[in-house]
């Protein structure tokens, strides 16, 4: 009998410490020396939900409200909401146990559509100006800020959180075919900065720091 | 490329992110009755103005939205409507 | 060589010594030497020989102005060692010469100028026509600085960064310097781009006063302290712009020193404004034998000795225009170098302090003279003569410091769109206007005084921040101030050139064009600068144009007795400074997408090719037709990974009307369970996409398209509905899904194992639609279609479960001899039943009517203004046109190529594809052939490359090929 498995497409070329099951998932929580300044986490099996409606504000999933402007993005209880457009979410749970995706139409569970991934340090974005012109680094935006366009040469929808802070995080989804090119084009360009993988365990931490 | 277009979900940015829709040429005629030629002409032909143009972008590397805007042909800039 | 120690101006560290080779020989230089400035330390006065004459050549700029100290270093030709700083263990070899610079094989080809008049080359060695190949095989040879084999490789990191300012400031001198600053003092985040390895400009090597008990050396490096502090300003040094493009798009070259991870980088910045600083360089005095190694400009001669340590001489004559040249005379002199004269072209306006300070030293000052010609290699006499040539003088030198002024650095100016003419007071070509968020600042406005220069930097720093919205009104007006009290542009030269014929002249050194050379391609009637420059190739070498300079546009006005106002520098174009291919090219991430299949496809022997951005199982073996594939999907059960198949949700009260909009069919018939097949065309009626709908739920379908159409799909539905204004969405699940083809007479046994759900014929007949879960947890999306032609169930299954559900379909198919079956495969069975694949039986020009398919348009569906339907009425009765026609050929033997043309008394059409069907025993295709020939029973003649004449035929048969009835898919 198959082994019942859910499988990321991301790979990372490093020694794995602990890893722990998790809705079919192997999740790994914690890599062989993991670094605190500056990390790359795997989400790809965290749920992620869109949602789109004519009239998208007045919706409220799981009593979580969506912001009002594109561009605009809500971290609540782990939760990430992002506004895309007029009529358009994406609902990212970042943290805690799986919630059960509303029974209406306006959302499709997107989780295995994309790759999902956050780079979290100080260098990030020194990272993030190796492959993408967008302008993170902007001291007129808010923060989080949902940016909507190219990563390395791929659209990406990717959320900025705390720019001006000691540990600022992107996080990152984009078409799950390319996720192998695209860990690889991220692994080059944060070499320069040892760029190494983190497990849930860290992500969950900063997280947690956030709110 | 140097171009620049500004989205009106994301704001300005690198003209790479779009892709160029062509000429606002407005709501399709009723093609039936139409000859061959006239819908050939409604489809294919483009007044190509030089100087200040209505266009129609999508922003294809972003987040996906189709809209309109105003460009100078002459230089390759994106200008206000009223110019 | 004894290097100067002790000068607050050295940038080199006398305590660290680097090793080098050249010709065979281990040579030390300083840490902080330039490669050039080592080569000079130890003596090296000739790098190499010129294009053309093969004359020595030395330093002469110390800014890679020209080519004359390229060489070939650690194996990469063409190495601007001026430019480069040394390092340990580097290798060096000189170029362009047979045997060594100073013993040049070649240089006997200097006294061939005669034979090689301007713009020889185009007017000998092709008359007779049959010499032409000769003579090109020789002018190879010859032509070209360095050599690189074809094997080489680069080694090293290229990368690219894409930083963000609101302002750009290019140039880091003093100017420069005080623009950032001022920028920054606001809170705007500023790049600063500085062409050489430090910061400082023209105050850097320089001992005069900024202001009382403050040499301006000491000046630039706290304007360097006062950046570093502001965290808000990045300054990136050895980096060169090399284009400026609208919108204040700024390109640059890096490169790396020893402690970066990169060899050379680029940088691409979108600013809000830029603010050019770029200074001057000098502007070559023209004279016979001008380039002469031992002839420098000033700034070489003062940077040699200030910044590196190295006197440049022991005996020198200087020919100057300009104060700097005075200037450069005291401090050299007070250095330990001997100074015979000096001679400056001005009589007046010369700074009296300064020429006081020549008398002080008893040194000679010749004014209204000037270099009239360089002699002896070594060399070691100049002849100086008056304006008007009446009188010379000799001296015996071995340094000849000549320049005639400055020119200011324009090219960034002018690829930034400003409008530049020639100024009359100043000798510049200054900016006219400037676009908007252009702003310029320093020497390049024709300013000399050190606190003008700061000045104008800083007013335009508050300028360029102004127009990011940060004004500061007073600061502006108080350095507007400043700026006022201060000296003004000084008067500058027009072209300086002495009296001379010019036959030994050079204008250009890259391209060895002489003043006699311009003046030929004047007298054959070349009156434009541009079409001199070219005819001649002054200005086209490594140098970018930086010693013809603005000479060139300066001498052909004189020639037409122009004023000079309407003249311009020549065009230049990106990049402004030579670069490495590698630095072009950049980090290579070549993006492409696989399935979650697709490390276990190659594991079991799958020979991937890029489709699009995909990459796909093409072969599983090395038959490249695919024989045992083909057949096990006859026989038994094949799977195929087809997940790159686009696949959409769409969905919301107005979603079955953009259904009609973009497909040809009537969509609101899909019944529930089954699937509706139908196509999408462009407004002229021709086939873009093919693909099955699905209802699951009220106003909610799940669609596919053709792998193609994956990524254009949302984007087509949203234009063609654009003006409406409804209420639908749509979610790309192209990457959600992978999709599993399992496909053969026994695949239903197969899914059987996996699955309780009723999968027999009568439950989920052929083209029907089913949901349901395999081993009690992997949801699956199930279609019945037959694209194959056999019995086969398309499993679409969340992607992350996709491995798992593969696994387990080839665990349970085992018995029943289940294998891989790649795209090839699949290939000829589809075209064993005649179905096709859009864009291999279909070109841009075919419409839904051409391809038999004309029966999926619904034409009684109203009000739903379909795209193409108008073109698709049109076009049905046109006759001539392209169909599509299966055949048969007469021949088993081989099947004609793809692509094969179809031949009567002219071109009638062309081969989509034919192969060998193992199941028929014959070689079937399907073709474009123009109507009538696609109708059944015609033969059709097919022409292949290379096949002599030997035309093969074929008829045209029925389609399906295989299973006409379509039995074996509704089994």
């Amino acid at each position: 009998m198959t082994d019942m498995k859910r499988r990321s497409p991301v790979v990372f070329p490093f020694e794995i410490k602990k890893t722990e099951p998790w809705e079919h998932w192997t999740v790994v929580t914690e890599y062989k020396s993991e670094r605190e300044d500056l990390w790359i986490v795997d989400l790809s099996h965290r749920p992620r939900w869109d949602i789109q409606n004519n009239a998208l504000s007045d919706l409220k999933p799981l009593d979580f409200a969506i912001p009002d402007t594109p561009g605009q993005c809500r971290l609540e209880k782990g939760v990430l909401i992002n506004r895309m457009n007029r009529t358009q979410a994406s609902f990212w749970q970042l943290t805690g146990e799986r919630f059960e995706m509303p029974d209406d139409a306006a959302f499709t569970d997107t989780t295995d559509g994309t790759l999902f991934l956050a780079m979290v340090g100080r260098e990030v974005p020194l990272v993030a100006e190796k492959l993408s012109a967008l302008d993170f680094l902007d001291p007129t935006t808010t923060s989080p800020r949902l940016f909507q366009g190219p990563f390395a040469h791929v659209p990406c929808q990717m959320v900025l959180v705390d720019k001006s802070d000691d540990k600022p995080g992107i996080l990152l989804t984009c078409s799950r075919g390319y996720a192998k090119d695209m860990v690889a084009a991220i692994m080059q360009a944060g070499r320069e900065f040892t760029l190494k993988p983190a497990g849930q365990t860290a992500f969950n931490r900063w997280v947690e720091s956030l709110t | 490329m140097a171009l620049t277009l500004t989205c009106p979900v994301c704001g300005k940015r690198n003209g790479y992110e779009f892709r160029y829709g062509g000429e606002d040429k407005g709501p399709k005629p009723d093609g039936f009755g139409l000859t061959p030629d006239a819908w050939c002409e409604y489809v294919h032909m483009n007044r190509c103005v030089a100087g200040i143009q209505k266009e129609w972008w999508c922003h294809k590397d972003g987040c996906g939205v189709w809209f309109t805007t105003h460009r100078d042909t002459l230089k390759n800039l994106e200008v206000e409507a009223s110019s | 060589m004894n290097r100067l120690k002790n000068k607050p101006t050295l940038r080199v560290d006398t305590a660290q010594t680097i090793s080098f080779t050249y010709k065979k020989k281990t040579f030390k230089g300083l840490k902080g030497d330039t490669i050039a400035s080592a080569l000079f330390a130890n003596g090296i006065r000739i790098f190499s020989r010129s294009l053309k004459y093969h004359r020595p050549r030395g330093l002469y700029s110390m800014d890679g102005e020209c080519s004359n100290t390229s060489m070939e270093v650690n194996g990469i030709p063409n190495v601007n060692t001026e430019k480069v700083l040394l390092e340990n263990g580097m290798q060096l070899k000189a170029q362009n010469v047979k045997g060594s610079p100073e013993l040049d094989i070649m240089g006997f080809m200097g006294s061939l100028d005669r034979a090689m008049p301007a713009g020889f080359y185009y007017r000998t060695m092709h008359k007779p026509a049959r010499i032409w190949p000769m003579a090109l095989k020789q002018i190879r040879k010859v032509a070209g600085l360095g050599r690189i084999s074809p094997d080489f490789r680069m080694t090293g990191e290229y990368d690219e960064i894409y930083p963000s300012a609101d302002v750009c400031v290019l140039g880091g001198g003093p100017a420069g310097m005080a623009a950032a600053a001022a920028a920054a003092e606001s809170g705007l985040r500023v790049i600063l781009l500085e062409a050489r390895p430090r910061l400082g400009g023209f105050f850097d090597y320089r001992q005069s006063e900024f202001s009382p008990g403050v040499p301006l050396h000491q000046h630039a490096r706290e304007l360097e302290a006062h950046l570093q502090k502001m965290p808000n300003i990045r300054v990136f040094k050895h980096t060169s712009m090399v284009g400026a493009y609208s919108n204040n798009l700024i390109t640059a070259f890096q490169k790396g020193d020893e402690n970066d991870d990169f060899e050379e980088r680029y940088l691409e910045i979108r600013a809000h404004s830029v603010v050019v600083a770029t200074g001057c360089i000098e502007r070559p005095l023209l004279f016979e034998n001008n380039e002469r190694p031992g002839v420098m400009q000033i700034a070489c001669a003062h940077r040699l000795t200030n910044t590196y340590g190295i006197l440049p001489g022991k005996r020198a004559v200087f020919s100057i225009a300009h104060d700097l040249g005075i200037e450069a005379a005291v401090d050299l002199f007070d250095a330990g170098l001997d100074i015979a004269a000096v001679a400056d072209i001005r009589q007046d306006a010369p700074n009296e302090s300064l020429v006081a300070e020549l008398a002080q030293r008893k040194i000679p000052y010749l004014s209204g003279w000037l270099a009239l010609s360089a002699h002896g290699s070594p060399f070691k006499k100049v002849v100086l003569t008056t304006l008007q040539g009446t009188f010379e003088k000799k001296f015996e030198c071995d340094l000849l410091v000549a320049s005639a002024g400055m020119t200011p650095v324009t090219g960034p100016l002018s690829m930034a769109q400003a409008e530049l003419s020639f100024d009359h007071h100043t000798g510049f070509f200054l900016p006219r206007s400037l676009p908007a968020g252009l702003f310029a600042a320093g020497r390049i406005m024709g300013l000399n005084d050190p606190q003008a220069i700061e000045a104008s930097g800083r007013i335009a720093g508050l300028s360029a921040a102004a127009a990011s919205g940060k004004t500061s009104e007073t600061a502006l007006s108080a350095t507007r101030a400043t700026l006022a009290g201060r000296p003004k542009a000084d008067r500058g030269n027009n072209l300086v050139m002495a009296p001379v014929k010019g036959r030994k002249t050079f204008i250009c050194f890259d391209e060895d064009t002489t003043v006699k050379n311009i003046k030929q391609a004047l007298s054959m009637g070349f009156d434009a600068t541009e079409l001199i420059k070219r005819f001649t190739a002054a200005g086209t070498g490594p140098g970018q144009g930086g010693i013809p300079g603005h000479n060139l546009p300066l001498l052909v006005a004189q020639h037409h007795t122009d004023t000079g106002t309407r003249t311009r520098p020549t065009t230049v174009r990106a990049p402004l400074v030579p670069t490495l291919m590698a630095t072009y090219a950049g980090t290579n991430h070549d993006m492409s997408k696989q399935t979650p299949m697709h490390a276990s496809q190659k594991q079991e022997g799958g020979i991937m090719r890029r489709i699009g951005v995909w990459n796909r199982a093409r072969y599983f073996s090395d038959d490249l037709s695919c024989r045992r594939e083909i057949e096990n999907v006859r026989t038994n059960v094949g799977m195929l990974d087809a997940t790159t198949l686009g696949k959409f949700r769409i969905y919301g009260p107005d979603a079955l009307k953009a259904l009609q909009r973009v497909y040809v069919g009537n969509m609101s018939k899909t019944p529930q369970g089954k699937i509706k097949y139908s196509a999408m065309c462009n407004e002229d009626g021709c086939i873009i996409d093919d693909g099955v709908v699905a209802q699951k739920g009220e106003n909610d379908y799940y669609f596919t398209t053709s792998t193609a159409r994956a990524g254009t799909t949302v984007e087509w539905i949203r234009f063609h509905t654009r003006y409406e204004g409804w209420d639908f969405n749509m979610v790309n699940l192209t990457d959600a899904f992978g999709v599993i083809n399992l496909a053969g007479p026994r695949a239903r046994e197969v899914l059987a194992a996996i699955s309780d759900a009723d999968i027999s014929n009568e439950a989920f007949p052929f083209a029907a639609y089913r949901e349901f879960t395999v081993n009690g947890s992997i949801p699956v999306r199930v279609m019945r279609l037959g694209f194959v032609g056999e019995l086969s169930y398309e499993l679409h299954v969340p992607s992350s479960w996709m491995e798992t559900l593969w696994e387990a379909l080839a665990e349970a198919g085992k018995p029943f001899g289940i294998a891989n079956f790649g795209l090839e495969a699949q290939n000829v069975l589809r075209m064993e039943k005649g179905h096709l694949i859009i864009g291999s039986e279909s070109e841009q020009r075919t419409t839904l009517h051409d391809v038999g398919l004309g029966g999926l348009w619904d034409r009684n569906k109203k009000g739903t203004d379909t795209v193409g339907v108008v073109a698709l009425e049109q076009t049905e009765q046109q006759d001539k046109r392209l169909k599509l026609a299966g055949f048969k050929m007469k021949n088993t033997d081989k099947p004609p190529k793809d692509g094969s043309i179809v031949v009567d008394d002219r071109i009638r059409g062309h081969v989509c594809i034919a192969r060998y069907s193992h199941v028929l025993q014959e070689v079937v295709g399907m073709a474009l052939v123009e109507d009538p020939l696609n109708e059944i029973g015609h033969e059709l003649h097919i022409y292949e490359d290379e096949c002599q004449g030997q035309l093969v035929s074929a008829t045209v048969v029925p389609m399906p090929f295989y299973d006409p009835k379509g039995e074996r898919l509704r089994s």
